[in-house]
């Protein structure tokens, strides 16, 4: 009964949707994957596999299918900030093609600096017609961190010479969803990395419209796919946590949905990279897997359609959806004990971890007792005396 | 003559073994939990569940933590018999007892003649080491409630997950968690000596106070000096 009430929004949602331009009338997901040799089977097994990875139940197959054929009604702006680009090759470096690349590449994507052909005074201009076209229409995703304010300077991008924090505040304006993919734009990630030399920030410090953060370094093409037709589904924005991620992703720890979570709860650890322990696919907790910290659904998903992730390659996660991680995960073959902090006396405490300086602490006091105890003695009141 | 003193109640006592029993357990669990240093059999029955064990016992003292800083703090606040823990705030205000203090444990001075029980020195770090039974506490159940969604666990969730946005997320609450440990580790010690210390050099029978809760002083010495 209450799925009735929600297939009847979606259905709502989606007619209203089909009412509107698309962005190209010669082009629809049909025509291409038709062109690239997928058949309809092929793309409603994928769309059950969105249903339930979006946690829908299997009777709203044909409403996500139907969502991914309407994908062209919200045209993507993605912008490209201080980044590597890992999130766009996440997307578009599949052994084959998958109905996720084809739907961003030939339907949706409207402006992506990485794929376009246009380029210098041409570039802008389509982005500048694009913004102007679809206002309040499209969805705009940031890729990568803004250094903002006097650095701002260190991300200077195109024709024009406008900064990466201007370009990203006027897209954001207008648009409307605002997608931060990747750890960059949602955290600012490796680049806002103590001591942050370009003073990089979140997309959600530069604009005051809400951001729905999808980070990883890269996150699956899945995570970027799903909260695209989630916004198209329902028009609204998903159910997020207290870091602004979609909560059908970064729910649940990798730690509780890990295969090795076994050896865990065992005690069977991996001491060293290529021990008997990693033969036998012992748990990488001792060799600094931040799974435990970590919010995501790649021990579920994977990557690279289901083929492999880290801890099944047999190297610890990094944390790297988490915020800060690069500082807050560090050391990344160390468990957390061995976190490395900044202590410099002079270079005495440099890099040490809170156990090397709680034992320094503890000797001192260890000293400081003993004099204390020996003077005492010396000091002694005599029998009497007072 | 020696008259006794009531200091303790029993169950101010009884609160403070339980502590130091539950912070032994804590520590040592604690630290295998860090770095896991004991490797089980290898078994081919899935049924050795060392890790979880382990874990387990952290968690059930853990709660018992949790519990004996409720309970002090409500004998704190509400326990007749532990008034004279509250007057001691009237000593702590005083600078003179601060000076008195600090030249009886430089060994130039005599104990000061205070209201309360604690002296200003152990006021302030006994206020300390409470606010790290809480600060522990807290990111103890942030913890917790990662391993255990339902129940308290679920409770807990929705309020305590801000805070842990706050300490900058879960692994950042883990490493505070393990270096906040080291407080407790560094006040054990200079806790312990100083009771010690008290007990020879003031011949008041201070460490009985904390297993009968009497300690001991001379009628004449305290009728002359009007001395504790």
């Amino acid at each position: 009964m209450q799925n009735r009430g929600l297939e009847e929004k979606l259905s709502k949602r989606l007619e209203e949707l089909s009412k509107q331009q698309g962005i190209d009338s010669t082009k629809s997901i049909q025509s291409i994957l038709d062109a690239k040799g997928f058949s309809r089977r092929e793309f409603m097994a994928w769309a059950g596999a969105m249903t339930a990875m979006l946690m829908l139940p299997a009777s709203f197959t044909p409403l996500v299918a139907r969502a991914a054929e309407l994908s062209d009604r919200l045209p993507i702006i993605w912008l490209h900030m201080a980044e590597c680009t890992g999130c766009s090759e996440s997307l578009l470096r599949t052994d084959a093609p998958t109905v996720d690349s084809l739907i961003f590449d030939y339907i949706s994507l409207e402006y992506h600096e990485t794929l376009m052909a246009a380029a210098g005074w041409q570039a802008e201009e389509n982005l500048e017609n694009a913004i102007e076209k679809y206002k309040g229409r499209y969805i705009l995703m940031v890729e990568g961190a803004i250094p903002s304010g006097e650095e701002s300077m260190y991300l200077t991008i195109g024709a024009h010479g406008t900064s990466g924090e201007v370009s990203a505040k006027k897209a954001s304006e207008n648009a409307a969803a605002i997608f931060a993919i990747g750890t960059c734009s949602s955290f600012g990630g490796v680049q806002a990395a103590y001591p942050n030399p370009t003073n990089a920030h979140p997309l959600s410090d530069v604009t005051n419209k809400v951001v729905i953060n999808v980070p990883g370094c890269p996150p699956s093409e899945k995570n970027i796919v799903g909260t695209l037709l989630h916004f198209i589904l329902y028009g609204t924005l998903p159910a997020l946590d207290a870091y602004n991620r979609p909560k059908w992703a970064y729910g649940q720890r990798i730690h509780d949905m890990c295969e090795r979570r076994g050896h865990f709860d065992a005690g069977e650890f991996v001491e060293n990279f290529g021990d008997d322990g990693a033969k036998k696919g012992y748990c990488l907790y001792k060799m600094g897997c931040k799974g435990p910290y970590t919010f995501n659904n790649c021990s579920k998903n994977k990557f690279n359609q289901h083929t492999s992730w880290p801890i099944q390659s047999g190297h610890g996660c990094l944390g790297c959806s988490e915020p800060n991680f690069w500082d807050t995960m560090g050391p990344f073959e160390e468990p957390v004990a061995d976190k490395i902090y900044n202590t410099v006396f002079g270079g005495v405490g440099a890099d040490a971890t809170a156990d090397k300086v709680g034992i320094g602490i503890l000797t001192a006091t260890a000293l400081g007792i003993a004099a204390h105890a020996v003077l005492s003695k010396i000091k002694n009141p005599q029998e009497g005396e007072e | 003559m020696i008259e006794k003193k009531y200091e303790f109640s029993g169950v101010l006592r009884f609160n403070h073994w339980v502590r130091v029993f539950t912070m032994l357990v804590l520590v040592i669990t604690g630290f295998y939990i860090a770095d896991p240093f004991i490797i089980p059999f290898y078994s081919s029955e899935p049924v050795d569940f060392m890790n979880a064990l382990w874990r387990s016992w952290h968690v059930i003292f853990g709660f018992v933590f949790v519990a004996s800083a409720i309970f002090k703090l409500y004998l704190f606040i509400f326990d007749r018999e532990s008034e004279n823990e509250r007057i001691s705030f009237f000593d702590f205000i005083k600078p003179r007892i601060w000076v008195q203090q600090i030249k009886y444990y430089m060994l130039i001075g005599k104990h000061p003649h205070s209201k309360g029980i604690y002296n200003p020195l152990q006021f302030v770090i006994y206020t300390i080491i409470f606010i790290t039974f809480i600060f522990m506490s807290l990111t103890g159940l942030i913890l917790y409630m990662h391993l255990y969604h339902e129940g308290l666990g679920g409770l807990l969730f929705d309020i305590l997950r801000p805070m842990e946005v706050f300490f900058g997320g879960l692994a950042s609450v883990r490493a505070i968690h393990h270096a906040t440990m080291w407080i407790f580790l560094m006040f054990i010690p200079i806790h312990i000596y100083l009771a010690i210390f008290n007990s020879i050099y003031g011949k008041h029978g201070t460490m009985d106070s904390i297993f009968s809760g009497y300690s001991w002083h001379q009628k004449y010495f305290k009728r002359r000096k009007n001395k504790k």
